[in-house]
């Protein structure tokens, strides 16, 4: 399954279809402990164990940007 | 006179309208809440310092609005796997809390199975509310396809599905003889089977924010879906088609209140707000916190519990350095229970100590604290090879991908470069083969590229589509996996039906000098 996170491409496979592990691959899991948040390409606030579908587009940013 | 009839006209015009709209028009109100996953006491979510969530608060609010008007209350799915306080009971605390919660209904979600059907069957039957499954198929009268129930004189109809991915994400045993219908059809089917029948049709689904909004746009005739799956906090809810679709974030962090304003059986508005939960939003629901502290102490007398002794003291603080011997018994164990040739697993995975003596269920679950589950991948030797590599380049650091092994051992310099520090590695007594693939076990954090791991992630994107078969994964890399199930319980499992523990590290990694 391809996803995209800010804007990169990535590859999941299931069972590993999660946020978390979208951001595991993207490098990017780390940046949760300083505070950043997932959003859905709807600007929906996402948990990091959420399920990702097919084609789903999802963004590490802070709260306030 | 034409001056009077004109008045009276008017008149009986405004009475007709306030009829219409004043006298007759009602809210319903439907409250829910979605991947509870047994987060039943307040958290600090990552990269947070303020407590969120807590079922007792979320209760109390229900409460609050259930005082106030008759209320639905539903439960999107994933509710009763995921952290101690449910699994360690295999969800039987998360009905029991539902129960004393009044919840009307609850749709299966794709951890629901994590137990397996017999379990899942065991907790069906003990809940006070129906559960729905639309579109599973081979469980009998257990689940229901959906319900109507009447508020205020509105029929209002619930019809609840799961993902058709629930056997990708759990391990096949735990849906044998189960079917997963596509989602959209079964949906049509039923809202067509509806009409006439109910006024208003919600869908309770477990597919996902995005497959809700695929969903709304192929099925005419849905008032509302109120979702699950994704986790996501919908503060302002779309409408697809005529259909408003809500979720309420998870871990019991918010409550979702749906308010469909009716004008006789017909809905002329619908409002969504999500109701945050903490502890700072006031005090918990009496009846649910003593369910929350019972089961709280019954998990910490589990955790108390002996599993096993340690005949000898057992290193969790060396490795991110070199072999211990809790590195090599939880490699094993990891390695034994996928069926692999070889187990890789960071040293940063482990993150204490076991000392000699009893071993508590508290000790393991202290040992391996993450949420993380075993998963096998196919590799060649080349890339078992890259993997060992990136685990011993930072070992100066002290950092966690520092690997544990099972299955094969290695040299690797420490004085050589980044990236070709390892020198011999061998497998049942052989020369690692570059060529030839073996099945390497390891954590879904790693393969899925925790630690800065790529190899793993390399050698499954080489793999051909994935797929379950006569309910046995199949793939061309990935070989195993089970992601209901924590490590920790693995080990915890493991231990328990050996006993003793002795083990004496050495002859798997060593470091020799040159270069």
């Amino acid at each position: 399954m391809n996803v995209s996170v800010n804007g990169c491409k990535v590859t999941l496979f299931p069972p590993m279809t999660t946020v978390r592990h979208a951001l595991l691959t993207a490098g990017l899991f780390e940046e949760l402990e300083s505070g950043v948040k997932v959003y859905d390409e709807w600007g929906n606030e996402i948990g990091t164990e959420g399920a990702l579908n097919e084609g789903a587009k999802i963004f590490v940013r802070s709260a306030d940007s | 006179m034409r001056r009077y009839t004109m008045m009276m006209f008017i008149l009986v015009l405004l009475a007709v309208t306030a009829s219409l709209t004043g006298a007759e028009q009602k809210v319903i109100t439907v409250l829910h809440v979605n991947d509870f996953h047994g987060f039943a006491e307040p958290y600090k979510p990552l990269g947070s310092d303020t407590l969120a969530g807590g079922i007792a608060t979320l209760a109390s609010e229900v409460g609050k609005i259930r005082a106030e008007r008759p209320v639905l209350l539903l439960a999107a799915g994933d509710m009763i796997q995921g952290n101690n306080w449910a699994n360690l009971f295999q969800g039987e605390s998360v009905i029991e809390l539902m129960n004393a919660m009044k919840f009307d209904a609850m749709v299966l979600g794709n951890h629901e199975f994590d137990f397996g059907t017999e379990i899942l069957k065991k907790r069906i039957s003990e809940a006070g509310f129906p559960v729905l499954g639309a579109n599973v198929a081979g469980l009998g009268d257990l689940v229901t396809p959906y319900i109507i129930r009447e508020l205020q004189g509105v029929r209002i109809a619930i019809i609840g599905v799961v993902t058709e991915d629930v056997p990708f994400t759990t391990h096949p045993r735990n849906v044998k003889g189960l079917t997963f219908l596509p989602v959209a059809g079964v949906v049509d089917r039923y809202v067509r089977e509806l009409k006439g029948k109910a006024d208003v049709i919600i869908v309770l689904s477990h597919i996902g924010f995005s497959e809700d909004r695929e969903l709304a746009r192929r099925v005419n005739g849905i008032t509302a879906i109120i979702g699950g799956h994704s986790h996501t906090r919908v503060v302002d809810p779309p409408v697809v088609n005529n259909a408003l679709i809500v979720q309420a974030w998870e871990h019991a962090k918010d409550l979702g209140e749906l308010d469909l304003y009716m004008e006789g059986r017909k809905v002329v508005r619908a409002e969504e707000r999500l109701i945050d939960i903490s502890p700072a939003a006031g005090t918990g629901d009496p009846a649910v916190e003593r369910i929350v502290e019972k089961y709280e102490k019954k998990v910490d007398a589990l955790l108390d519990e002996p599993v096993g002794e340690a005949l000898v003291d057992l290193d969790g603080e060396h490795v991110r350095s070199r072999e211990t011997n809790l590195g090599d018994l939880i490699a094993d164990i990891i390695r034994k229970t996928a069926g692999s040739d070889i187990a890789i697993i960071g040293g940063g995975s482990i993150r204490t100590s076991i000392l000699k003596g009893i071993i508590r269920l508290r000790n393991i679950y202290a040992v391996s604290p993450f949420n993380n589950y075993i998963v096998a991948v196919r590799m060649t030797g080349r890339q078992v090879r890259e993997a060992l590599e990136h685990g011993v380049s930072a070992v100066e650091e002290g950092a966690g991908r520092f690997p544990q092994v099972s299955g094969l051992s290695f040299t690797y310099t420490l004085s050589a470069p980044p990236g070709s520090r390892v020198k011999e590695v061998m497998v049942a007594g052989r020369q690692l083969d570059p060529d030839r693939r073996y099945t390497v076990a390891t954590d879904d954090f790693l393969a899925a590229g925790g630690d800065g791991y790529k190899a793993f992630g390399e050698a499954v994107r080489a793999s051909k589509d994935y797929s379950v078969v006569g309910g046995v994964m199949k793939g061309d890399r990935l070989v195993y996996g089970n992601p209901g199930r924590w490590e920790r319980d693995v080990i915890a499992d493991y231990i328990r039906s050996g006993g003793k523990i002795s083990l004496t590290a050495g002859g798997r990694i060593k470091e020799v000098s040159g270069r």
